[in-house]
């Protein structure tokens, strides 16, 4: 055995000769070897799928050359006898940035705050003029070996990664490599292995995109840019970005997610495209798994589990919210949600803090419902034919390269070790196989003195103890390494240590057992010692047995979790409320109509639309809901919302090609505040950063169902434009952006307009062409801004313009006259009231506050007359929140109109029911209670504009949304669900479990001027 | 129906139509004669209301609060005004207000409440208090007649003061001067902006026990100062004195309960005499406490929404009511934009819709505030012998639909109550044509 130890001592330290390539210069004589082995008596994983017994493998020249139960070894084989071992498949990480340098500090500052912005990229030479767009980088030319890190990863069993730089939106090429330590050459099996993606601007500090809503956009564009460039040649002037993205459309497409909400967003993208990304998730995909299942993704999955919250203090423990809770509770449940819905997936070490949680997370997981197999397949198979490296690595057949593990037992299991990681062919030792069992009871003798020694544990664990007088246990430091051992311990208390260093003595026929050597006693003289081995130590064994079952019974008890409840957050429900027929008796109703406001009258509710207003209506199966005393309105519509979104500003001048409409976020808590304030639907508008902001989003507030689900369907599109102080980034002293005036804002409009007409007739004058000079002719550029701003004027798309002073707004709708259409809505309009008349004669509507003025410098002559005035001379006039708190009370917002210019209250009730439909367009459907409209109506407690009224149950769609009764049981529900899951952390940290001090990270509230969501620290409108 | 403010208004306008919009409303001159205000609901501040009442004022003080049915004052000598069926409520009191410090909140030069250092005691709002601000006009015409001007930032921001919402400068303005030092007790979490997942991080603040230290020592040493005979001359430790014989309040700031605790008895042990807390949600946690130690709190506006996502929906709306059942001393104020802390009102008003009496809320912003702030000898109640500072409503004033002021009296001035925003309302309703 000795022998055979050295022997592989030299192999490997001289085995890195047998990779050098003959090209590099040669040091030393020539010594090129085969390394060949035979690993014999394991059980082979050969693949997920297949496990062969008492099986062997052969290998050399870092190939497999044959696995099989039936293989015999021919002459010239290192022979190793891994009886009672098992190998598997070296495991894959497919997301990594292993072996590259680290990303400099991004150069330029951030565009937020009082910063010059950054308008064009930094990048130098001919590439993108975004400077996210790093399509030209290629990890194959950074890669190197990094010896530190390949190790971590190894003792985790991996033998290969795919390694990209996480550096812009388009992030270039990833190159798979080995993780051996022979050269870079040897190791890097694959350059250009997949394209990476993300929703991340990495270190560009361009002023756009900042938000997740422009990442979409500008890799739309950046794929429509590609196309025209790509279909020229000779190409229209250089742009290295574009070609590698084109050369790299044909590899692997993945994109760095990060949450399942991202995940929908990404794989909407690539459908646009004709892309299928594989999407890196983000852990949590088991909060909406039936719209992950839907995007047909392979996924990329993270095993970084969050710690328990430290909930020991009641106080702080309010912080934690449910959310979070939930999501530490059954984020070890992920995989097996994505496996039982059958997703293939890979997971990755990425993220984790310490890559030595990776086996036992991922052991967790199966205790959670994973099946081994999927595990496996997740670690080998799956992760090598996402990036088409099934051929070479992921399994274990002839041919393939000799990439995989040798471990003590189920790698699955608790203690299962890897005891060695081959690299193609190149061995890595982690733990010893051949470690010899040297438990027993010893006697030992140190000098003239006696001592009980016993050593119990397993191989490679062992553990020493003695025993004084039959009565004292005294613990041994013990060192085992191979055949030498060190001891030292401490015979009585405070007498000093005794310090023994030895040999083992065994024979080969095993007769002998047992160590000698020398010591020096605490005194410091020297003495000889030896322990001769007596007998086995039975009991103890058993006594650690019966601890190890009873352990593992504890783990094995059933693992409860709560229910996935939608949406993820305080206040969702495992089961979504479901439409009813709903007859509401004899309810004060705020018709909108001509018929005003009818008292003691009944109003049914059929799939979803009102069928029926009257008296005395009956119906066989409704629900009835008793409205005496009550008040029934149309539901409320929030004209001007940020509810509901990831983001709502970017920055660009002309942000035309950014859509709320691809960031709408159905968790949002204040949906459900909104609701319970008796809002149905909200329009979400890009913030006021730029004059022609981002596309709209209007929504109907259907909480807990998925983002799109959440949209209207067929609704009117809109887009928001804001004038004046945001736009002129009046904050920020040190902005350069065009423009920093309001002239300067009309030349954006009359800019924006131009060019759409001028790429209208590029356009058209390439589709007149014939048939026969098209495909010779060279195809217009599609330009999502222009395609927009083309939209507005070809009355396919309409504004809602933020505006405050008389000038601007009368300019903006001169601009629009000037393009032959109209602004639909002029949006806060604080002084609407001073050019309502010329509003009017445009066509265009106001939706303005109630209330709000002097919050900076344009605003100083807003007046709480304002809506009152606009109504008198017959502006459609709605009043708007811009804001989640104002949005839950808009019926109170729009009272004000009443003390503030004496409006009738049912004019008031319209300002913010069938007005903003009317704006909106979609008073067809919405915004009064008439037989046909869609069944959006609310039931209040008293007049709904009295500051005493309470919505009791908002309708959406003949669905109850909102349920003050409801909302009490909810309220209990969530009190209990923390309670039980804190007291679950609790106990979670008795048993030893990692947990962290803080708070939940608080969700934004958005306002109009916000930049990522900012306002929480600048708070302006 | 045409109503007289109005023509007062048009005739105003017309007049002078340019200096109205420019400047804010013309400063009320002393009261003259004796006023009768006969026939009203009167409610009173304390908790009752008379149904049909007498209130009567002269020199600036009310003189008569009396049942106008068993009353028998001779009325001859009084200017009689019937206000038969409108309600009758003590001025509305704003504390915790950066009214009068700030104009346009967005523009720096527009903005004095906030002075550089982290202990301010010395820095007094008081002077800084612009009566030609065009803010609290609009506040009046809604029935908040004082306000509790207060310096803000570092963690002793300053001494606040207590003035009427009406006079030529601050001298004339100020009801009493110096009443509160205001400490921003230093928070054990700070807030971070994290643009990777656009939240906001807490994470502990490592400045807490420094800034803790700073506060130890600086009171530690205004105690033993205020006991000094012969005190050597320095302004931030006589700033203080007024904490240690009750003359000033303590208003202390936190957002949390364990602040709320530490804080409040941080100021006993300290020997403050009065102590307030301005908080939010977290008083609900630590409503023993507060109700053990009669500590009062100031309340943010109840229009906000909650803290955590978790809460209640409805939890800021009816934390007033929870804590003054659970016997807390309970002020409403406001928070956020400036302009419209004019909607204290209907604060109150969201109160009583989630279970606080009528006249319980009214004390929230009228008695209540008026005793956190040391002045309910002179205010804060319609009580004869007190500041005639009181307005007249067609209706309900807490509802925004009845909230309609036709009179308004500040120390027996008669205020005018229409301002830049009703002016420009004539201007252009004129302009259209349309018909009042």
């Amino acid at each position: 055995m000795k022998r055979n130890l050295f022997l592989f001592l030299t192999l490997i330290i001289f085995s890195s000769r047998l990779y050098a390539q003959e090209t590099f210069p040669r040091n030393d004589v020539l010594d090129k070897r085969e390394n060949a082995y035979a690993l014999r008596n394991a059980t082979i994983v050969v693949d997920p799928e297949t496990t062969l017994t008492n099986a062997t493998l052969l290998i050399r020249s870092g190939r497999i050359e044959k696995v099989g139960t039936n293989v015999s070894v021919p002459v010239g084989y290192t022979e190793l006898d891994l009886s009672g071992k098992f190998i598997y498949p070296g495991f894959i990480d497919i997301y990594t940035s292993y072996g590259l340098p680290k990303l400099k500090r991004s150069e330029g500052r951030s565009p937020f705050g009082r910063n010059p912005e950054q308008i064009q990229s930094k990048t130098k030479g001919a590439y993108n003029a975004n400077q996210a767009i790093k399509s030209e980088y290629n990890a194959a030319e950074e890669f190197s070996i990094d010896g530190k890190s390949a190790e971590s990863w190894r003792k985790q069993g991996f033998g290969a990664v795919l390694t990209f730089r996480s550096d812009g939106i388009a992030r270039g090429s990833s190159a798979f490599v080995t993780l051996g330590e022979e050269t870079d050459n040897n190791e890097l099996l694959k350059e250009k292995a997949a394209a990476q993606y993300s929703f991340n601007r990495g270190t560009s500090r361009q002023n756009y995109p900042v938000s997740i809503m422009g990442f979409i956009a500008l890799l739309r564009q950046t794929y429509m840019d590609a196309e025209w460039y790509g279909s020229q040649n000779p190409r229209p002037f250089k742009d290295q970005s574009l070609e590698s993205w084109l050369q790299l459309q044909s590899l692997p497409q993945i994109f760095e997610a990060n949450s399942w909400l991202n995940t929908l967003r990404a794989d909407k993208v690539g459908d646009e495209f004709g892309k299928q990304y594989i999407i890196k998730g983000g852990g949590d995909e088991y909060q909406r798994i039936k719209e992950i299942k839907a995007t047909n993704a392979k996924m990329i999955i993270p095993v970084n589990y969050p710690d328990a919250y430290d909930v020991e203090d009641p106080f702080d423990a309010e912080n934690v919210s449910l959310k979070d809770m939930k999501h530490w509770e059954m984020a070890p449940a992920n995989l097996a949600a994505l496996e039982s819905s059958g997703i293939q997936f890979a997971v990755t070490t990425h993220g984790l803090k310490n890559k030595k949680d990776f086996i036992p997370n991922l052991r967790k997981a199966i205790k959670y419902g994973l099946s081994e197999k999927a595990a496996l397949a997740a670690l080998t198979t799956n992760p090598a034919g996402m990036v088409n490296m099934s051929s070479e690595l992921g399994s274990l057949r002839s041919g393939m390269l000799a990439n995989f593990i040798i471990t003590s037992e189920n790698i699955f299991a608790e203690k299962a070790i890897i005891h060695e990681n081959w690299i193609r062919g190149r061995r890595f030792r982690l733990k010893d196989l051949d470690t010899k069992d040297q438990s027993g009871a010893y006697e030992l003798g140190v000098g003239d003195t006696k001592y009980d020694l016993s050593i119990t544990g397993k191989p490679g664990s062992h553990k020493a103890e003695i025993k004084i007088n039959d009565s004292t246990d005294v613990k041994v430091d013990m060192k085992l390494i191979d055949e030498l051992i060190t001891m030292s311990f401490e015979p009585e208390k405070e007498k000093g240590r005794i310090r023994l260093s030895g040999w083992d003595t065994d024979t080969p026929d095993g007769k002998t057992k047992g160590f000698t050597g020398e010591g020096q006693l605490a005194d410091g003289n020297w003495v000889s010692w030896t322990a001769t081995y007596i007998s086995e130590v039975e009991k103890k064994e058993e006594k650690e047995e019966k601890e190890e079952k009873e352990e593992k019974d504890k783990e094995d008890k059933e693992i409860e979790l709560g229910e996935v409840i939608y949406p993820f957050v305080a206040h969702g429900t495992s089961v979504l409320p479901k439409q009813e027929t709903i007859l509401i008796k004899n309810a004060t109703v705020w018709t909108n109509e001509s018929e005003g406001v009818l008292e003691n009258t009944d109003v049914l509710l059929q799939n979803g639309r009102i069928t029926q207003i009257g008296k005395n209506i009956s119906s066989a199966n409704a629900r009835v809901i008793d409205g005496t005393e009550k008040h029934l309105t149309p539901g409320i519509i929030d004209e001007h919302s940020h509810i509901g979104a990831s983001s709502i500003n970017d920055v660009a001048t002309n942000s035309g090609m950014v859509r709320i409409k691809d960031v709408i976020n159905s968790e949002h808590i204040n949906i459900y505040r909104a609701l319970a304030g008796g809002v149905v639907a909200v329009q979400i508008l890009h913030g006021s950063a730029n004059p022609i902001g981002g596309q709209s989003a209007i929504i109907k507030l259907r909480w807990g169902a998925a983002p799109e689900e959440l949209k209207i369907k067929g609704a009117d599109e809109f887009i928001k434009f804001a004038m004046g102080e945001n736009v002129k980034r009046s904050r920020n002293n040190n902005s350069i952006r065009y423009p920093q005036t309001r002239m300067g804002v009309e030349q954006v409009y009359v800019d924006a307009f131009t060019n759409a007409l001028e790429y209208k007739k590029e356009w058209d004058a390439y589709n007149r062409l014939s048939s026969r000079t098209k495909p010779s002719a060279i195809k217009p550029r599609r330009d999502l801004v222009h395609e927009t701003m083309l939209e507005i004027v070809e009355g396919k798309r309409f504004v809602t313009c933020h505006s405050y002073v008389q000038s601007e707004i009368n300019m903006l709708m001169q601009v629009a006259e000037r393009f032959n259409f109209h602004i639909n809505t002029f949006t806060h309009i604080l002084e609407g009231y001073k050019v309502a008349d010329k509003m009017k004669a445009h066509g265009a509507g106001g939706s303005t506050f109630s209330d709000w003025w002097n919050y900076k410098w344009e605003v100083r002559y807003a007046i709480p007359y304002n809506a009152a005035i606009m109504h008198n001379e017959g502006v459609i006039t709605v009043i708007n929140s811009d804001s989640g708190e104002t949005g839950r009370r808009l019926n109170q917002e729009a009272a004000k109109s009443i003390k503030y210019g004496g409006m009738t209250e049912e004019d008031a009730l319209k300002m913010v029911t069938l007005n903003p439909a009317k704006l909106l367009h979609l008073d067809n459907q919405m915004g009064s209670i008439k037989v046909g409209k869609s069944a959006d109506v609310v039931l209040w407690s008293h007049n709904p504009l009295s500051v005493y009224a309470k919505a009791e149950k908002t309708i959406i769609d003949g669905i109850v949304y909102f349920d003050l009764e409801k909302d009490d049981r909810l309220n209990e529900e969530i009190r209990k669900e923390r309670a039980r899951l804190i007291q679950k952390m609790k106990d979670a940290k008795k048993d030893g479990a990692k947990t962290k001090k803080g708070d939940s990270p608080e969700q934004i509230e958005f306002h109009c001027d916000d930049i990522l969501g900012v306002a929480r620290f600048v708070d302006f409108h | 129906m045409i109503k007289i403010k109005y023509i007062i208004s048009v005739i105003v306008i017309l007049v002078q139509p340019v200096f109205l919009i420019a400047q804010v409303p013309v400063p009320a001159n002393n009261q003259e004669n004796p006023i009768m205000l006969v026939g009203g609901i009167a409610h009173l501040g304390n908790g009752n209301v008379i149904q049909s009442a007498i209130i009567a004022f002269e020199n600036g003080k009310l003189t008569i609060v009396a049942d106008a049915t068993t009353d028998q004052t001779d009325r001859s000598r009084y200017e009689v005004i019937d206000v038969s069926g409108k309600h009758i409520y003590p001025g509305f009191i704003l504390p915790n207000t950066q009214l009068g410090l700030q104009e346009v909140s967005s523009i720096r030069a527009m903005r004095d409440n906030s002075e550089r250092g982290s202990i301010n005691p010395n820095v007094r709002s008081i002077i800084a208090y612009n009566t030609d601000s065009e803010i609290p006009p609009t506040l009046r015409f809604n029935g908040i007649l004082l306000a509790e001007p207060t310096p803000t930032g570092g963690i002793i921001s300053g001494t606040s003061s207590v003035v009427e919402l009406d006079g030529w400068n601050w001298e004339d303005a100020a009801h009493t001067v110096d009443v509160a030092i205001h400490l921003n007790w230093p928070s054990r979490m700070s807030r971070k902006f994290d643009f990777s997942t656009f939240t906001v991080k807490n994470e502990p603040n490592e400045d807490y026990d420094k800034n803790i230290h700073e506060l130890e020592k600086h009171f530690n040493d205004a105690v033993s100062y205020s006991k000094l005979a012969a005190k050597p001359v320095n302004i931030k430790m006589s700033a203080m004195a007024g904490l240690f014989d009750g003359s000033k309040a303590l208003i202390l700031h936190t957002n949390n309960p364990k602040g709320i605790v530490e804080s409040v008895k941080f100021a006993q042990k300290n020997g403050v005499k009065r102590i307030t807390v301005v908080t939010g949600d977290a008083a609900w946690q630590a409503r023993e406490f507060l109700r053990k130690n009669k500590i009062a709190v100031i309340l943010p506006a109840t229009h906000r929404l909650p803290s955590r996502a978790d809460a209640d929906y409805d939890f800021p709306f009816k934390l007033p009511f929870l804590l003054s059942n659970a016997g807390v001393v309970v002020a409403l104020s406001h928070t956020g934009m400036l302009a419209n802390s004019r909607n204290l009102p209907f604060y109150a008003g969201t109160a009583v819709a989630y279970g606080v009496d009528k006249e319980e809320a009214l004390k929230m912003i009228t008695s209540n505030t008026a005793k956190i702030l040391g002045i309910d000898n002179r205010t804060g109640t319609l009580e004869a012998g007190k500041d005639a500072t009181l307005f007249v409503s067609e209706g309900d004033a807490f509802d925004i639909r009845t909230n309609n002021l036709t009179n308004a009296y500040i120390s027996g001035k008669a205020i005018v109550l229409e301002n830049k925003q009703q002016a420009l309302f004539e201007r252009y309703s004129k302009k259209y044509g349309h018909s009042k």
